[in-house]
């Protein structure tokens, strides 16, 4: 009896839930915290807030949802999209997404919730230097030119990539806002463009930063869906035009400071018939959209692949000599020479490449006062820094290969320890050593990529920004970079090969 | 002339050598024979300095000196080195370099002579011990005794006063082996080449035929020193050593 009961009670439960998640489907939105304020920041205890989590629990009230945030890297939300709806899927992209034809094609669009404009962001040491948008038609007084940080695959990107400026701008493309702003903050670069909500937010918050000049190029932010789901798009619509016309939308923007005279216009954009519209922009702001073939876009890729090398090719013999260093002292070295490059090694190779990177470039500058490198110096330092604590354990594992008599028969002709290690030590554990070496350098040329979080457009950078502007050729994109990497690496693989054969043919020892 | 007093080698509480005191002088050929273990490899390291001993005295000539449990000078260490050569059982050449530059790798890293000059002494001592024919070959092209030949050279090279041999034919084939122990010989006989030779070996044949002088070592001490025919008469300290 007691069995029956339980099993009844089961049933309720299970008939209960079921009903609670049909009654509260989900709206999966995805955005990326990391972007930060005002779209979808944490407050002081640490509870996401911002225009963005605020619109979509209106939303989701609206269209009869819970809200549900999903984060994910920005420049790859829409692609979530993609994914089949569960755990990881979205319902929507609302983070500050601009309507752009190219995305429009395979996201449709909805209805505009904000008419942003493109603002320039500048230290007020820099307000003689750069006086507007104009300035950056100008090198600098010192003939060098302007550092521009923007957002990877935002409009910002496009609009000043597209601008006839590659003489006298140096495009840095970054995933995240905060971290552009606050290299401007740190004078480490010269401007950025971002869009007016989150250039008036950061200006706001700081003590030193400027808005060059007026905002220009306005754009709508819409909120992106999967092609087939007509029905939510309309809801949506339906939705966004009632927040316009209640009020509620400008209730939300007016508590960020985000109400201007641009929202205005929402309302004629929310109900006019001919949407998407055609921009507008004047003769000068005409962003270049004449889609780029694929053979233009090879050169690009080619032009990165080429940073991608320089950075291998300067990094890797710093880490060889580095390596070697503390492979000495941990074979040779007393014991207060021993412990500290134990640590060195153990710490580095525990520690993520990514954190390293992060804390050359961006932490060591406030740390040391008046140290400051640029994003190619700071990466060159990492890589060999972080590719030292391999390649020491790989000389040391040679260093230990050379049998003990080796260095008492060099001792015995009345060597120097020191000149035993040069001529008769060193060159027979390189020897030994430039398999597992080979193949450490092929690993740093796709480690490259990583440097990309410190403003470098290496490869795989450029494949993330061009295909951003350029979704139709998503696959083939994806292939030439592949191909440009292992048209790098095969050949390195190659000649690791041959020096294995080459050691194991002459039993051990090199010829 | 090595003078070697009261030298006394512990290996953790083992005391391997126990006092042991004995001269070589230029042109003679001194053997060490012992049974293994009796510390004749241990004393012949600790003469060229690659092991510390803990009391006792090694001289060598009127200057270098070294002192038991004390750690010697750099300089001293590296022209003691300089003046004892030393040839070890398992050759120990150096894989990465030719014949003709392990043997100059002396004279051009440890003296800093000029490379031609280098050269042209290595060239000579290769010819001596009849390897003439084989200066660029590599180390593992030779023969085990051929290699252990240019260990010789190697260790003439640098034109040393003393010269210690560390069983030069124990990993050598007996054909082979002789090979080594008649350039040795040779070299022994060599009005020219006056270095004093300590010779540590298992091969008690070679010993009576190119010993002056032979030290049995017993429980870490020379238990006799004499000449080769008293050593190994019957009855004699080294006889059963055969």
């Amino acid at each position: 009896m007691k069995r029956q009961w339980l099993l009844v009670n089961l049933l309720v439960l299970v008939v209960d839930t079921t009903g609670l998640a049909q009654e509260k489907k989900e709206l999966r939105w995805g955005t990326d915290p990391i972007g930060g304020g005002p779209y979808v920041y944490r407050d002081d205890h640490g509870n996401f807030v911002g225009f963005e989590v605020e619109l979509a629990d209106y939303l989701a009230q609206e269209l009869g949802r819970t809200s549900r945030m999903v984060t994910g890297d920005w420049d790859k939300l829409p692609e979530l999209l993609d994914k089949a709806p569960g755990e990881n899927g979205i319902d929507i992209v609302l983070n500050g997404y601009e309507l752009r034809a190219d995305l429009q094609k395979q996201y449709p669009a909805t209805r505009p919730y904000y008419i942003y404009r493109l603002a320039l962001i500048i230290h007020k040491d820099q307000a003689a230097t750069i006086t507007g948008w104009g300035a950056l038609q100008r090198l600098k007084p010192d003939g060098t030119k302007h550092t521009v940080g923007v957002l990877g695959g935002s409009v910002a990107h496009e609009y000043m990539k597209s601008r006839t400026l590659a003489d006298t701008i140096d495009l840095k493309i970054n995933p995240d806002v905060a971290t552009v702003i606050g290299l401007v903050e740190q004078k480490r670069l010269d401007a950025t463009v971002q869009d007016t909500p989150a250039a008036r937010f950061y200006v706001k918050r700081s003590n030193s930063l400027m808005l060059a000049d007026e905002p220009r190029k306005s754009g709508f932010y819409v909120i992106l869906t999967r092609p087939g789901d007509h029905e939510l798009r309309e809801q949506l619509n339906r939705a966004i035009t009632k927040a316009i016309r209640s009020g509620v939308l400008k209730t939300i923007y007016e508590k960020y400071g985000l109400w201007n005279e641009d929202q205005e216009r929402l309302l004629y954009w929310a109900e006019h018939t001919d949407w998407p519209p055609p921009l507008e922009a004047s003769a000068e702001e005409t962003v270049d959209e004449s889609a780029p073939d694929m053979k233009q876009l090879v050169v690009e890729l080619l032009a990165a692949a080429g940073m991608t090398v320089f950075l291998s090719l300067t990094s890797f013999p710093l880490a060889m000599i580095l390596g070697m260093i503390v492979a000495l002292g941990r074979v040779y070295g007393a014991w207060y020479i021993r412990f500290p490059c134990s640590f060195y090694v153990e710490f580095l190779r525990g520690t993520p490449l990514l954190l390293q990177l992060y804390f050359v470039y961006y932490l060591l500058p406030k740390l040391i006062p008046g140290f400051d490198l640029t994003p190619v110096q700071a990466g060159i330092l990492g890589l060999a820094i972080n590719y030292s604590a391999y390649e020491a354990e790989n000389y040391r594992a040679g260093l230990l290969a050379i049998p003990r008599g080796q260095m008492e028969a060099a001792l015995a002709l009345g060597m120097s320890p020191l000149t035993a290690l040069r001529v008769v030590i060193i060159p027979q554990a390189i020897r030994i050593v430039i398999p597992p070496v080979t193949n450490d350098f092929i690993a740093l040329f796709k480690d490259t990529s990583v440097c990309s979080v410190i403003l470098i457009t290496e490869l795989t950078r450029k494949y993330n920004e061009l295909y951003n502007f350029n979704r139709e050729y998503i696959l083939e994109l994806a292939f030439v970079t592949a191909g440009l990497y292992l048209l790098m690496s095969y050949p390195l693989a190659l000649l690791a090969q041959f020096f294995e054969k080459r050691l194991r043919y002459s039993g051990g020892e090199v010829r | 002339m090595i003078v070697v007093s009261n030298l006394v080698k512990y290996h953790g509480s083992l005391r391997v050598l126990n006092g042991v005191s004995f001269e070589v002088r230029r042109g003679e050929v001194a053997a060490l024979v012992g049974p293994s273990g009796s510390g004749k490899s241990t004393l012949l390291r600790c003469i060229n300095g690659l092991e510390p001993f803990h009391s006792g005295d090694i001289r060598l000539g009127q200057h270098l000196h070294l002192v038991g449990g004390r750690t010697p000078p750099h300089d001293t260490l590296l022209q003691l080195r300089r003046q004892v050569g030393m040839v070890f059982q398992q050759f120990h050449l150096f894989p990465h370099m030719n014949v003709l530059q392990n043997v100059m790798s002396g004279p051009v890293y440890a003296l800093g002579r000029p490379a031609d000059e280098a050269e042209a002494t290595a060239r000579q001592w290769l010819d001596r011990v009849g390897l003439a024919d084989k200066l660029h070959a590599r180390p593992n092209q030779l023969s085990g005794g051929q290699q252990q030949r240019v260990a010789i050279a190697r260790a003439l090279a640098v034109n040393p006063a003393a010269i210690l041999f560390d069983e030069p034919t124990s990993a050598l084939d007996p054909k082979m082996a002789t090979e080594v122990m008649r350039v040795i010989d040779d070299l022994a006989d060599d009005p020219h080449v006056q270095v004093a030779m300590v010779i540590v070996t298992h091969d008690l044949a070679a010993v009576k035929t190119i010993a002056d002088v032979v030290h049995v070592l017993g429980s870490g001490k020379i238990v006799f020193s004499g000449s080769a025919q008293e050593a190994f008469a019957p009855g004699g300290p080294a006889s059963a050593l055969e």
